[in-house]
């Protein structure tokens, strides 16, 4: 059985739970090191690493760094490992002073300035986007030639209909009380951005009546370029389908929901980081 | 001076405690959160409305207690009622957390303390323990999803959920889709039951082994749903005397008239106490105030809870088993509300929103969850998260210390205080991530 261990930096433990509802592993893989299930204190040699949470304290980097040298293959998993993911909204100096100035601690694992995605430190193989990330894909992750079959957007896998008479006017969503089930959520004035949003979800916020905020990252047409291609992509969605003015989208397009999301992959966290290949993203 | 780091796992976060000792007497016990994101400072400029998908992020655990209470200091702020099916619904929401929790914490966090095992997914050396094990493993996590696929059919994600909104939820449940998730909780139930009494008897063993249930003093008791029928989307916080009488009962936004928060230089958690005096939160204090569950098998374990130890309970394993009681009232309450109409009456309603103080209070599986947000044009100016685990940290502290004076005299440390340290801290079923946030 292949042997594989889940190292959790800073983060919410939302991927580990999402691991455990894909029951199949069970039989299949041998799960050698995971703290929250598991009491053995060091990261064994592993054929795979899951990693998940971002990079946010002195004690996180000590672990990635003994932890990748056990294992054959890094995959970064989850929003904060690929990006640092919420804790990056924090990643402003007028907060980060005030941070600091609370929660600084003399007797435990310094607070690192920013909360850093983990190939800032160590080499990464594959990464497994989304917030969490379904069941379905970790399996998928595990297996490595995945036999799911993954659709290139969130929107190909949503199937809500696009009505070309309706184009609203602002963007405003929930506060109309009412989402109708079948319809395209942009055509009800709703901040979607599923279309150029890497699929593999199955589609289940909008599915549910909640526009996607993109937290599998861009498609594959945009991965590999700077965020600007991926912001322009949905600017010109909204323009075609919708009367809302440009200033409303441009505004909502630099907001802390979709910005925790949309850094993922580019240059949008200013960490001047080279965007990651799409073969290497599942 | 000796100083002894136990560092912990079985548990959501890092965090470990740390126990002095001088000639064979405890000086300190302390329980630290080692971890920090700080949500309190990076969502100041957030725009009010989306915290509700933000604030999640807090816990993965918890995710759904953060939706659901963010969404209700919102409609607070902004004056909006949401229709009773809106509520129905969020409650079913809130039972699919109880029960992913309740069974995560008693046969994944704890029942390997019960087995001599390092975890249940580990195949285990002896025989009859593998026996065991084998026959857990499976029908644990079956348990688990049915309590997260509840998450996903009424919050659209089972971790992260969506489909609370202010004014309600995005839509209502049609009855195929709840008969089916019925039938799949109908089949979880005598499975819950029947780890559960494995889960009772090996604790008895336990129990026997080490001669305690882990006593401590009494202490007072809070939580946030009713004497019977617990509802989790709760109104108000109740407080218990350490004899059992109530001595408090108030609305989140009165908060500060009755906790104290505080921090510590040795914690990135903060800790409240009731009043000058340490509180618990979590099964254990909601068990002592239920008069009833007000379902048929949640009512027989309960009866016999309250045979074996008394109302109200205070040893700290008891937090245990009453999370073992609380599962099976959230499979059958489930039952109930899904045997309903969910599809046929509004499930939203309009909202404006304006500025000022939102206050928003629910039930976590860990206790009494504060949301308080402080809007300004739209935007988050300010934002307040009382967390249950953060009710607990004294209680934790002091049990440890008991804990460690059982183990340690002048002459050595008894090792056991190491299994010990893990078995009163997972009693109390913290969460890190939430309580430092």
């Amino acid at each position: 059985m292949k042997k594989f261990a889940v190292l959790q930096l800073s983060g919410c433990s939302g991927c580990e739970i999402a691991l455990l509802n894909a029951e199949e592993w069970i039989d299949q893989y041998d799960l050698a090191y995971m703290n929250l299930v598991m009491s053995s204190h060091e990261v064994p040699e592993v054929e795979v690493l899951l990693v998940t949470g971002g990079v946010r304290t002195e004690e996180d980097l000590y672990r990635l760094r003994r932890a990748v040298r056990k294992a054959d293959e890094v995959i970064a998993v989850g929003t904060c490992a690929i990006s640092g993911g919420v804790a990056n909204l924090g990643s402003r100096s007028a907060v980060r002073e005030e941070f600091f100035a609370h929660e600084e601690r003399l007797h435990l694992p310094d607070l690192l300035p920013m909360c850093r995605p983990i190939d800032m430190e160590v080499k990464v193989d594959r990464y497994l986007p989304g917030c969490p990330p379904t069941p379905e894909l970790f399996m998928a992750v595990l297996r490595k030639s995945p036999d799911m079959e993954i659709a290139s957007s969130v929107c190909q896998e949503c199937g809500l209909k696009k009505d070309r008479d309706m184009l609203p006017e602002h963007l405003s969503g929930f506060r109309q009380g009412e989402v109708l089930s079948n319809i395209c959520l942009i055509n009800q004035g709703f901040l979607c951005i599923g279309a150029s949003t890497r699929g593999g979800c199955r589609a289940l916020c909008t599915r549910a009546g909640y526009p996607c905020v993109g937290c599998r990252g861009p498609s594959d047409a945009f991965i590999e370029k700077g965020s600007e291609k991926w912001l322009n992509a949905i600017r010109r969605i909204f323009s075609r389908m919708t009367e809302i003015p440009e200033e409303e989208i441009e505004a909502a397009l630099r907001s802390p929901q979709l910005s925790l999301f949309l850094f993922q992959f580019a240059d949008y966290a200013g960490a001047g980081q080279a965007p990651r290949h799409k073969e290497q993203v599942v | 001076m000796t100083t002894l780091t136990f560092p912990l796992s079985r548990i959501e976060g890092h965090a470990r405690v740390v126990i002095e000792t001088r000639d064979g007497e405890v000086t300190l016990a302390h329980f630290q959160a080692m971890e920090l994101r700080g949500f309190e400072h990076l969502v100041q400029g957030t725009p009010a409305e989306q915290m509700p998908v933000i604030v999640p992020r807090i816990c993965g655990v918890c995710s759904t207690a953060h939706h659901v209470a963010a969404v209700k200091a919102l409609e607070d702020a902004y004056d909006v009622t949401p229709p009773p099916l809106a509520r129905k619904i969020r409650e079913l929401l809130l039972l699919g957390q109880l029960v992913q929790n309740q069974a995560t914490s008693v046969f994944v966090f704890t029942m390997p303390d019960r087995l001599g095992l390092t975890s249940i997914f580990e195949q285990a050396k002896d025989g009859h323990a593998e026996e065991i094990r084998a026959k857990i493993a499976g029908r644990a996590l079956k348990v688990r999803k049915a309590g997260t696929d509840l998450i996903s059919l009424a919050g659209g994600q089972f971790i992260h959920p969506v489909k609370a909104v202010v004014g309600g939820v995005t839509s209502g449940i049609d009855s195929e889709a709840a008969a089916t998730m019925l039938a799949q909780l109908e089949e979880a139930l005598p499975m819950a039951c029947d780890l559960f009494d494995s889960y009772w008897e090996s604790s008895l063993t336990m129990r026997d082994r080490i001669g305690t249930w882990g006593d401590d003093a009494p202490a007072h008791y809070i939580a946030a749903v009713d004497e019977c029928r617990p509802n989790y989307d709760g109104d108000l916080i109740r407080v218990m005397g350490p004899e059992g009488k109530m001595r408090d009962r108030f609305p989140a936004r009165e908060f500060r008239d009755y906790l104290t928060l505080e921090d510590t230089d040795y914690s990135y958690a903060d800790c409240t106490s009731y009043k000058g005096e340490v509180i618990r939160a979590n099964s254990l204090a909601r068990v002592n105030m239920a008069e009833q569950m007000g379902t048929p098998r949640a009512d027989q374990y309960l009866a016999y809870f309250l045979e074996s130890f008394g109302r109200p309970a205070h040893a700290i394993l008891l937090f245990d088993l009453a999370r073992g009681i609380e599962l099976v009232y959230g499979l059958e309450r489930a039952i109930e509300i899904l045997a309903e109409p969910l599809d046929d009456e509004d499930a939203d309603v309009p909202y404006t929103p304006r500025d000022g103080d939102g206050y928003g209070l629910v039930e976590a599986p860990r206790g009494p969850l504060i949301h308080h947000y402080h809007i300004e044009k739209g935007l988050i100016t300010q934002a307040e998260f009382i967390i249950p685990t953060m009710h607990n940290v004294l209680a934790i502290e002091r049990a440890l210390r008991v804990a460690a004076e059982r183990y340690i005299d002048a002459e050595k440390v008894d090792m056991e205080l190491e299994r010990a340290v893990g078995r009163v801290v997972r009693a109390f079923d913290p969460c890190i991530a939430c309580a430092t946030h």
